[in-house]
């Protein structure tokens, strides 16, 4: 088969985000089932890219779960930017969902400070078990950095993201997983295993460039898609995450 | 001939999509806003979204309503006021960019307003290159005008580009032609 078709024939099926710069990066969006790590340091968008992700989802007609660890979905829901896409309907009809993690611990009986593997196992299996009640297509997990502090060794971190990604991605589930890193720190994330398990990595920063701070984006690896690594600037508007070219002739050297 | 009737005239005669850098005197100023503004964008049906790098938004409107020209469908970035630490009250209609040296967010608020008023055709102003030219080196400012000018004109919009021409400099003059469709002056 001459190459281009043989391209042509195993391009993978897209899961768009709705973010339309984003998936222009992406040539087209995510690969469906891909498990994508979404790093930053604080007020970076991670959280807005991630909510955009699922509403654009569910108003598409595909499930959509938000896992909160860190804070409460009426908190969450009082500080989201007010989407003009943004339609109550989506919750009540159940095509969006928010789930607190630390509820769902107790439902599991997980009340220690740190998480042995079974409890870390026993985790992953509720996650899924909700992926499959609830037809989802698309889960965030806010943040994978909350719960791997709650799991604390290296091993049995891998092991639960390892069992998670696979576990979604067999239920053709695209999953984002938000890492929360310091400012100015080498590597994606806080543990240093999550970008070598994920399939994505797209990073949040800020970019100080003679005075002024401009929030940026930049893809760094997805599996399954060519894209652009360039690095580009967002805003988090009423009409979404909005992206454009970071000007090179404006780089400071040796910036970030 | 007035300022604003040659500037509506000049305009009306391009096809649309045009960028056109359009070189003016200080004193013809607020006629060629008007020309843009209540003569050519208002019988075009255009929604106006003005980027102001030279004088404050609230200034630009206070002339506007003077002459009862309507602002429904008039927009401002304002990348001046919050600079000079303006405290005046802000209008519905403008959005404040930090500072002019923040080009990509000026690109970003643009396409804010546009997507805000999708399926109306569209003009940019851009109020001006000169005092641009003041906050930015031209190699960053030639690839800002690049990248806005192919952009506006993909979606179909008009660009207008103010050159003052006692503030011009060869390198000005140098850019417009680079990315405008048309250079002209007004009579």
């Amino acid at each position: 088969m001459p190459s281009k078709e043989r391209e042509a024939g195993s391009e993978r099926e897209r899961c768009v985000t709705g973010i339309e710069g984003l998936d222009h990066i992406l040539n087209g969006g995510i690969p469906r089932g891909n498990t994508v790590l979404v790093s930053g340091s604080v007020g970076t968008g991670k959280t807005s890219i991630c909510i955009e992700f699922l509403v654009r989802g569910a108003l598409y007609g595909e499930g959509s779960l938000y896992l909160s660890v860190t804070e409460p979905t009426d908190k969450l829901l009082r500080n989201v930017i007010p989407f003009d896409f943004w339609d109550d309907k989506l919750v009540k009809q159940g095509k969006l969902q928010f789930v607190d993690l630390p509820r769902m611990y107790e439902k599991l009986g997980i009340d220690k400070d740190e998480l042995s593997l079974e409890e870390s196992r026993l985790l992953t299996d509720a996650i899924i078990g909700l992926v499959e009640e609830g037809h989802i297509r698309r889960l965030v997990l806010d943040s994978a950095t909350s719960v791997a502090y709650r799991i604390k060794d290296p091993e049995r971190i891998r092991d639960f993201l390892l069992r998670l990604g696979q576990s979604l991605s067999a239920k053709g589930c695209t999953s984002l997983l938000v890492a929360e890193i310091a400012s100015h720190t080498d590597g994606y994330s806080r543990f240093g295993l999550e970008e070598a398990i994920a399939d994505g990595v797209i990073v949040t920063g800020n970019l100080e460039r003679r005075g002024d701070l401009l929030r940026t984006l930049q893809v760094v690896k997805m599996r399954g898609t060519q894209h652009s690594r360039a690095k580009y600037v967002l805003d988090l508007t009423t009409t979404g995450v909005l992206l454009v070219p970071l000007l090179k002739g404006g780089s400071v050297s040796g910036g970030a | 001939m007035s300022v604003s009737s040659d500037v509506n005239d000049k305009l009306q005669a391009l096809p649309e999509a045009s960028a056109i850098a359009l070189r003016l005197r200080a004193e013809q100023y607020f006629d060629a806003i008007q020309g843009i503004v209540d003569l050519f964008a208002a019988k075009k049906d255009l929604d106006v979204v003005y980027v102001t790098t030279t004088v404050p938004a609230q200034s630009i409107l206070n002339a506007l309503e003077v002459l009862e020209i309507p602002l429904d469908h008039v927009w401002f970035v304002d990348c001046i006021s919050q600079i000079m630490m303006s405290t005046e009250k802000r209008h519905p209609h403008v959005i404040q960019v930090e500072s002019p040296t923040m080009l990509e967010n000026i690109m970003l608020k643009v396409e804010f307003l546009l997507r805000k008023n999708e399926g109306r055709n569209a003009l940019v102003v851009l109020d001006s290159i000169n005092s641009l030219a003041i906050h930015n080196n031209t190699k960053i400012l030639s690839e800002f005008l690049h990248i806005l000018v192919n952009n506006l004109r993909a979606r179909g919009a008009y660009t207008v580009i103010f050159s003052m021409q006692e503030y011009e400099s060869d390198e000005i003059r140098n850019m417009l032609v680079l990315v405008s469709d048309e250079t002209t002056e007004v009579a």
